[in-house]
C-alpha cells in the first residue's frame, strides 16, 4: 500500500530523515515509537508531503507521490490525518467540518455529505454535537470529531500524528476507543504515539525510529517484550 | 471674537452635501480597497520571491508617498490619461482606493500569518487546494481578526478625503475653504468641519466595537 | 545599534529645537515693532502668497515679483527693514489680523468687505480679471462662461467675479488653492476657462506660448486696484502711502512697473483713485 524508499528529509543543514526504507501493506496498522525528536512525525507529514521530500520516493497505491506529475491533492483524499492539536475549524460547526472537504473537494452535494457526517459522528459518538463549534467541545471529543473529518473524505489511509498528546489523559480512552475500532474494521493507519498500551493491542507491527533512522520493526510482542537494539532497549527501559 | 454662525448657517447646505461625498468617498475607498489590497496581500506572500516583487514595490510605495501627492498625480496625470480630462471625484476615489490598497494588503498578510499554520494543513489534508484552502478556511478566520484593523483603516480615509479638496471635489474640507477664503474667517469653518469629521469617526468607531463585539460572542 | 538610534534621536531633537527657537525669535521682533514704536530701524514682517507670478512667486526658493520690488522700495523709501514670507493665501489674513504680520503684500484687491477687518494702503496697481481659454475656445466673453466649468482661485476676486456672473458656490466654479492648479486643470480638461487677474493670465500665457492659450478681456468685469494690507489700526498706513507717493513721483515705481511688464505704467489713473 505504501511503500517509501530512501527517504532523505532535511531541514537546512538539519537532517532529520536518514534513509528511511518501509513497506506498508493494506489494513496493516503501523504504530511508530521513539524518543521526540527522532523523526517520525516528519515521517508520517512527508508521507501526506506536508513536508517536502529532499530525497528518495514514496509510492502509494503504486504511485510515486514524489513525481510532480501526480496531482498532490488527488493523493491527499486518499489519506487521511489527524493531527495533535486537531487542527479543527473554528469557524465552522461540527457537521459543517465534516461537510466542507467532501463537498468542496469531491463535490457532494450538501445533503449527502450532511447524511454522511452525521453517520460519522453517529460512529464516534458525537451526533447530538453536529451544531457545536469547535470552542465548546473538550480535548476529546474535538479529536473524535478531527478523525470524523478526515474519515468524511473516505480514505484508504489514515495518518495519526500524536492524537492522544495534547489531551487530558481521562479523554485518550474514548479517542483510542475510535481508533481500535477503525483499525477492526481494516482501514491501514500508520500511528505515531506514546500509547505503548494501544501499540500492544493495536498495531500489528511497531517501529522504533531514533536519530532519523528506523531502528527496529518488529510485531509489538516481539519488540516489546524481547528488543534486539541496545537503543529500543534503552528507551523503553525508559517509558516502560 | 465674534462667532458668525449665521455664516456656518449659510453654508451648512454645502456642508451637508459635502458630508455625504466624504461618507461616499470612504466607503468607496474601503470597498475598492479592501478588493485590491486582498490581491495585493496575497501577490506579497507569493513564495516566488519575484513574482511578489511588484506587489512589494506597490505597497511600498503607496505607503511611503505622502496621499497628497498621489491624489494630485492621479488627478493631474492618471485620470487625464485615461478620460482626457480631470474628474475630482475620480481622482479622489482612485487615490483613496490605491492608497488604502496598501495598507489594507499588510493588513490581510498580517490577519493571514496570525492564523495558526495547522489551518492550513489541515485543510490540505483533506485534499484541498492552496486556493480553496485560503478561501474557505484561512480567509474566513482572517477576516474576523482584521474587522479592528479595517475599521481604523475607513476612519483614517475619512480623515484623509479631506486632501481630495485641493483637487476640488466638494466635499467638508472644500466647503470649509470656500466660506474661510468668502469671509477670511478660521474658526467658524474649520471648527465646523472638524465636528463634522469627529462625529463621522466616532459614530464609525461605535459601530465597529458594537459589530466586533458581536463577532467575538459568535 | 542601540547607541547610534539613541543619538539619531538626539540630533533630531536639536534640530527641532534649534528651529522652533528661530520661529520665537522671529515671532518676538515682530511682535515688539507693533506694541513700541522705537527710534532704530525695525524689521517689518511682510507676508504673501508666492503662488501668484509675476506679482510674486517663488524663485529657487526666494520670494520674487512685482509686489516684492515695489515693497523693498516703499520699505526702504519709509526707513524700515523687511523679512517677506510666503505663508500661503489664507493664512495671510489671519497673521495680518492678529497682529503677528506687520503687513501683507500679495495682489490683494482692496474691497468694502476686507476694509471691515483691514486697513489699506492706497492703490498701487490696477488689475482686471481676465479670461485664460485655450486658443480653440469657443468662449469670447463673460457670458459665454455660463454652463462651463471654470476653474478659479479660492477666495480671490476671480471667484467673486464668476460668483457675481453665476451666483455664489455655483457647482460650475472649481475652486482652487492658487491659479496654477487652477490652469493645470484647464489643460487637463477639467475646466473650460480660468478667470483671473490679468497679470497673472498674461504672465502664463506669455510663459507658455506653446500651450497655446488666450487672454479674453471683457469689460463686464470691473476693474480692481491692489493694496497694502495692514491690520486695522495700524500707524505704518500714513508712512508707506506718503512713501508709495514718492515712488510715484520720482520714477522709482514706473521703474519697477517697465522692469516685470514692459509698459509704462498708469500713474495718474492711480493716483486718481486715492481722491
Amino acid at each position: 500500500m505504501i511503500q517509501i524508499q530512501n527517504l532523505k528529509k532535511s531541514f537546512g543543514d538539519n537532517e532529520v530523515l536518514k534513509d528511511i526504507n518501509l513497506n506498508i501493506a493494506p489494513q496493516e496498522v503501523v504504530v511508530v515509537i521513539g524518543p521526540s525528536g527522532s523523526g517520525k512525525s516528519t515521517l508520517l507529514r512527508c508521507i501526506n508531503l506536508l513536508e517536502s521530500i529532499t530525497d528518495g520516493h514514496i509510492h502509494i497505491e503504486g504511485k510515486d507521490i514524489t513525481d510532480k506529475k501526480n496531482n498532490i491533492n488527488k493523493m491527499r483524499q486518499e489519506v487521511g490525518m489527524v493531527f495533535q492539536h486537531f487542527n479543527l475549524f473554528p469557524h465552522k460547526t461540527v457537521i459543517e467540518n465534516l461537510m466542507m472537504a467532501p463537498t468542496k473537494v469531491r463535490k457532494v452535494s450538501p445533503e449527502v455529505a450532511r447524511n454522511k457526517g452525521l453517520e460519522l459522528l453517529k460512529k464516534v459518538g458525537l451526533e447530538e454535537k453536529a451544531n457545536a463549534y469547535p470552542s465548546s467541545l473538550s480535548g476529546g471529543q474535538k479529536q473524535r470529531v478531527a478523525i470524523a473529518r478526515a474519515l468524511a473524505m473516505e480514505p484508504k489511509i489514515m495518518l495519526f500524528d500524536e492524537p492522544t498528546s495534547a489531551l487530558d489523559p481521562e479523554v485518550v480512552g474514548e479517542v483510542l476507543e475510535v481508533m481500535k475500532q477503525l483499525a477492526k474494521e481494516g482501514m491501514t493507519m500508520v500511528v505515531v504515539t506514546h500509547e505503548m498500551g494501544f501499540a500492544r493491542e493495536v498495531g500489528d507491527r511497531v517501529i522504533f525510529m531514533d536519530g532519523g533512522y528506523v531502528v527496529e520493526a518488529n510485531v509489538p510482542k516481539e519488540l516489546f517484550e524481547n528488543p534486539q537494539h541496545e537503543r529500543t532497549q534503552a528507551f523503553l527501559s525508559k517509558i516502560l | 471674537m465674534d462667532f458668525r454662525f449665521d455664516i456656518i448657517a449659510e453654508y451648512a447646505p454645502f456642508l451637508l452635501k459635502g458630508t455625504l461625498l466624504t461618507i461616499g468617498l470612504s466607503i468607496a475607498g474601503i470597498l475598492i480597497g479592501t478588493v485590491l489590497g486582498l490581491l495585493i496581500g496575497l501577490g506579497k506572500m507569493m513564495k516566488n520571491k519575484l513574482l511578489a516583487f511588484p506587489f512589494t514595490l506597490y505597497i511600498t510605495f503607496f505607503r511611503g508617498t505622502p496621499l497628497f501627492v498621489q491624489i494630485l498625480l492621479v488627478h493631474f496625470g492618471v485620470v487625464p490619461l485615461f478620460l482626457g480630462e480631470t474628474n475630482a471625484i475620480y481622482a479622489a476615489i482612485i487615490a483613496l482606493s490605491l492608497n488604502s490598497a496598501a495598507y489594507i494588503a499588510e493588513i490581510f498578510r498580517a490577519g493571514i500569518e496570525s492564523i495558526d499554520k495547522g489551518q492550513m494543513e489541515a485543510a490540505r489534508s483533506l485534499g484541498m487546494t492552496h486556493v480553496q484552502a485560503m478561501w474557505n478556511v484561512i480567509l474566513p478566520q482572517a477576516f474576523k481578526r482584521m474587522i479592528p484593523p479595517l475599521g481604523n483603516e475607513f476612519i483614517v480615509l475619512i480623515k484623509e478625503s479631506s486632501l481630495a479638496a485641493v483637487i476640488t471635489a466638494p466635499e467638508i474640507m472644500y466647503w470649509g475653504r470656500a466660506m474661510a477664503g468668502q469671509y477670511y474667517k478660521v474658526w467658524e469653518p474649520y471648527l465646523t468641519a472638524a465636528l463634522i469629521y469627529l462625529v463621522l469617526t466616532i459614530s464609525l468607531s461605535f459601530l465597529l466595537n458594537r459589530l466586533e463585539r458581536r463577532l467575538k460572542t459568535e | 545599534m542601540k547607541k547610534n538610534i539613541l543619538a539619531l534621536l538626539s540630533l533630531c531633537v536639536a534640530i527641532v529645537l534649534s528651529l522652533s527657537a528661530c520661529g520665537t525669535a522671529e515671532e518676538t521682533t515682530s511682535e515688539g515693532n507693533s506694541s513700541n514704536e522705537g527710534e532704530e530701524q525695525k524689521t517689518l514682517r511682510v507676508v504673501t502668497n508666492a503662488t501668484y507670478a509675476p506679482m510674486e512667486y517663488l524663485d529657487k526658493g526666494e520670494v520674487v515679483g512685482f509686489d516684492v520690488d515695489l515693497i523693498k522700495a516703499v520699505a526702504e523709501e519709509a526707513g524700515y527693514e523687511l523679512t517677506i514670507e510666503h505663508i500661503g493665501w489664507d493664512p495671510i489674513f489671519v497673521e495680518t489680523e492678529s497682529k503677528r504680520a506687520d503687513l501683507a503684500m500679495a495682489a490683494i484687491t482692496i474691497n468694502d468687505e476686507r476694509k471691515q477687518t483691514f486697513d489699506f494702503s492706497v492703490p498701487y496697481f490696477q488689475s482686471t480679471n481676465k479670461i485664460l481659454v485655450p486658443n480653440d475656445s469657443e468662449i469670447e466673453s463673460a457670458e459665454d462662461l455660463k454652463g462651463k466649468i471654470v476653474a478659479v482661485q479660492n477666495g480671490t476676486t476671480g471667484q467673486a467675479a464668476m460668483d457675481a456672473l453665476v451666483g455664489k458656490n455655483h457647482k460650475d466654479v472649481k475652486k482652487f488653492e492658487d491659479n496654477n492648479l487652477a490652469i493645470m486643470e484647464m489643460e487637463s480638461g477639467g475646466a473650460a476657462a480660468v478667470v483671473a487677474d490679468n497679470a497673472v493670465v498674461e504672465e502664463y500665457a506669455k510663459n507658455n506660448p506653446n500651450k497655446n492659450l488666450k487672454v479674453i478681456e471683457d469689460t463686464s468685469f470691473d476693474s480692481e486696484f491692489y493694496g497694502i494690507l495692514f491690520p486695522k489700526g495700524s500707524e505704518l498706513v500714513e508712512e508707506f502711502n506718503t512713501a508709495l507717493n514718492t515712488l510715484f513721483d520720482n520714477g522709482k515705481y514706473t521703474e519697477i512697473y517697465k522692469k516685470w511688464f514692459g509698459i509704462e505704467p498708469n500713474i495718474e489713473f492711480l493716483k486718481e483713485q486715492q481722491q
